[in-house]
């Protein structure tokens, strides 16, 4: 009998510890932002507001030796969601590739894969809001990634094919059905980028991206009764980006940051009666630096310039459809990180300000936030 | 007739570069042992600098690149180097063998409980910092013999003079440093880090505290308050700590006790002229003998 007990008990350890050992790695990040909006004659002007805090519980590991699963569910607004879902074969390829497949963050210049808690700055960069939405550019379908044979430095290769499903949400709002907006055609993704360690303090990375196809069917813009015939809206999407950092110790670190898009695309003009389709480009950029002039605090500010008014409704002529109008910000923040990033407190001001094409004019706008965002469980080393 | 014999010393060159067994080692000690025992056998780069700290380094593509042509990569373990298996994978390198030096060191502060972050950094699996004390680097260097011999069996015996040797050199010193450093023998000293228990253990030092309150915790006025009571009660004479971490709170510590800070290097090249293990050693017990 007490030869049974040991052997059940050491069944029960071998197989807890085996379970233990096979665990993925989950993490939680909470995000909870109070801050007070100056925009005139608004109900809210001047008070100070809580948001409903935010969490992102990542779920990550390895399948197998050769390939990594990742899940995000978030929890934002009072809503879950499946952010991020998707595995990467990592190795066994033929040509070194990996390949990535289910729903993420697009690899479209460098910041949007990098989740906001992350970010230096707490306000996602203007050109992205307008051309990618709030939450980024983020769809499903799959990558490949290649290196190339730069052997001095290093250079990767994306590229991918996705549903398109976020931008029936950025063209119609977040209960967009997508087939009615865009119907069913493939999106392409992808991004040529290179690193380059300039010597043991200074590293350097540069990008250019691109991405191509379908938005919106023209019918999404213009009745049915006009009998305008209906045709696949197109655009394409070209980046440039770079990130330089200096971090000659532990304690203390220059970033400078910046990334650019230019906006190509079908756009529905003309007036209600005569409708017509027209091309248009525009652009976007942003740049920011983030120095670390202690291990525990920084400071930074950002520089934003997009063309379409933050905040428009969807429409024809509004956000990325939006050749005529302007947005320009300045984001100005200090960083406190009392005990590495577990703990990390945020207190960031931006000013908006618009550039209104028929002479309007559209009264300035400060936001001053304070962020406090915790991480709980393991978290990975530093990507540059 | 000239150009066949430039001809044949040129493949010749190439060829003995070729069979050259390329390693990675994840911090320039562990570098600086591979040499050691793999000699011109090897060519041996590393990841983490020697004034770095190795429980943060920051995911570089130049670092997959070192290990995209790698055949080995040796690491010192115990969840020390947690950014290299993120390096791995944008390696590519499906031939890359990793081994790990800590298989057979005995391992100190292994936790018996659970481990969570209010213990601060604290390692699951032991304390990684064990190259401090000599006696582990002639396991490792053994630990390197194994691989370099599994991975090129002609040059056993190339290797095993190699490894023979050090651990003879490793024995030889070990004297001086025991003698040099006994006048330290069951002293009370003061660390920044919790990363001196093997090398105290080894040479008879009493760590009696650390600046840090735990484990990777920034240090704070109400433990350094705490450490200046400890210091005068029991004149403690040093505080010893890497020199990788900034020493405004051991100085203002220093400066309301007197208590002398001796900023050291923990791996090998952290200061000029400390190119080899041997010499870390003996820097680091000159330091302490000196100022204890």
């Amino acid at each position: 009998m007490t030869k049974k007990i040991f052997y059940y008990l050491l069944l029960i350890s071998t197989f807890t510890t085996a379970q233990s050992n096979i665990n993925p790695d989950i993490s939680l990040i909470g995000t909870f932002d109070t801050y007070m909006n100056f925009e005139k004659d608004t109900p809210d002007y001047g008070k100070l507001l809580f948001d409903m805090p935010s969490l992102e519980l990542f779920i990550d590991g390895y399948l197998n030796p050769y390939a990594r699963a990742t899940a995000n569910i978030a929890f934002e607004e009072g809503e879950f969601g499946v952010e991020e879902l998707y595995a990467q074969i990592l190795r066994g390829l033929p040509l070194d590739m990996q390949i990535k497949a289910g729903k993420y963050l697009l690899g479209f210049g460098k910041i949007n894969i990098v989740h906001p808690h992350a970010w230096p700055f707490l306000d996602r960069p203007l050109w992205q809001q307008i051309y990618f939405g709030e939450e980024g550019f983020n769809d499903i379908g799959a990558d490949v990634n290649f290196i190339l044979p730069t052997t001095d430095f290093y250079t990767t290769l994306d590229l991918g094919a996705y549903s398109g499903n976020s931008f029936a949400t950025n063209t119609a709002g977040e209960d967009a059905d997508p087939t009615d907006v865009r119907g069913n055609s493939l999106i392409f993704v992808g991004r040529l980028g290179s690193f380059f360690s300039l010597d043991d303090f200074n590293n350097l990375d540069v990008g250019l991206s691109g991405s191509y196809g379908d938005y919106a069917k023209s019918s999404f813009y213009i009745p049915d009764s006009l009998g305008f015939p209906n045709q696949m809206l197109k655009y394409f999407y070209g980046g440039i980006d770079f990130k330089y950092k200096y971090k000659p110790d532990s304690y203390t670190s220059l970033i400078i940051q910046s990334e650019a898009i230019l906006n190509h695309r079908d756009v529905v003009r003309g007036n209600e009666s005569v409708p017509l389709i027209e091309s248009i480009s525009t652009y976007g950029a942003f740049i920011y630096f983030d120095y670390q002039f202690i291990k525990q605090f920084s400071i930074g500010l950002k520089y934003d310039f997009t063309y379409g008014i933050i905040g428009d409704d969807y429409s024809a002529t509004t956000l990325s459809n939006d050749n005529l109008n302007k947005t320009s910000g300045i984001e100005g923040w200090v960083g406190y990180y009392p005990v590495e990033e577990t703990l990390a407190f945020r207190l960031g001001t931006q000013y908006l300000f618009y550039n209104l094409a028929d002479g309007m004019s559209k009264d300035g706008n400060t936001t001053i936030t304070l962020q406090m965002i915790f991480s709980l469980g393991p978290h990975k080393a530093h990507q540059f | 007739m000239k150009k066949y014999f430039s001809l044949i010393i040129l493949l010749l060159f190439s060829v003995s570069v070729m069979a050259q067994i390329k390693v990675v080692a994840t911090t320039t000690t562990v570098a600086d042992l591979v040499e050691t025992i793999g000699g011109d056998k090897v060519s041996v780069t590393y990841l983490c600098r020697s004034n770095q700290d190795p429980h943060f380094l920051e995911v570089l593509p130049s670092y997959m690149l070192k290990l995209r042509d790698a055949d080995l990569v040796f690491k010192i373990g115990l969840d020390l180097e947690k950014w290299l298996q993120q390096l791995i994978d944008g390696s590519r390198n499906d031939k890359l063998i990793l081994v790990d030096l800590s298989t057979d060191i005995s391992k100190k502060e292994v936790p018996t409980t659970k481990v969570d972050a209010s213990q601060g950094d604290v390692h699951p699996y032991g304390n990684p910092h064990y190259w401090l004390d000599p006696e582990n680097a002639k396991i490792m260097a053994e630990e390197i013999y194994n691989a370099l011999t599994d991975y090129s069996s002609s040059n056993e015996d190339f290797f095993k003079k190699n490894l023979d040797d050090f651990k003879k050199t490793i024995d030889t010193h070990m004297k001086n440093w025991s003698a040099s450093i006994s006048g330290m023998k069951q002293k009370n000293i003061i660390t920044f880090h919790k990363s001196w228990v093997y090398f105290s253990d080894r040479f008879g030092l009493n760590v009696v505290s650390n600046v840090e309150p735990k484990p990777g915790i920034p240090p704070t006025p109400s433990h350094d308050a705490e450490l200046i009571q400890l210091i005068k009660k029991d004149k403690i004479k040093i505080i010893l700590m890497e020199n990788y971490y900034s020493d405004s709170a051991p100085n203002h510590i220093a400066e309301s006790t007197g208590i002398k800070v001796v900023k050291v290097p923990n791996a090998v090249n952290g200061i000029e002229g400390v190119n080899s293990y041997v010499k870390l050693i003996d820097y680091i017990v000159t330091q302490i003998s000196k100022n204890g």
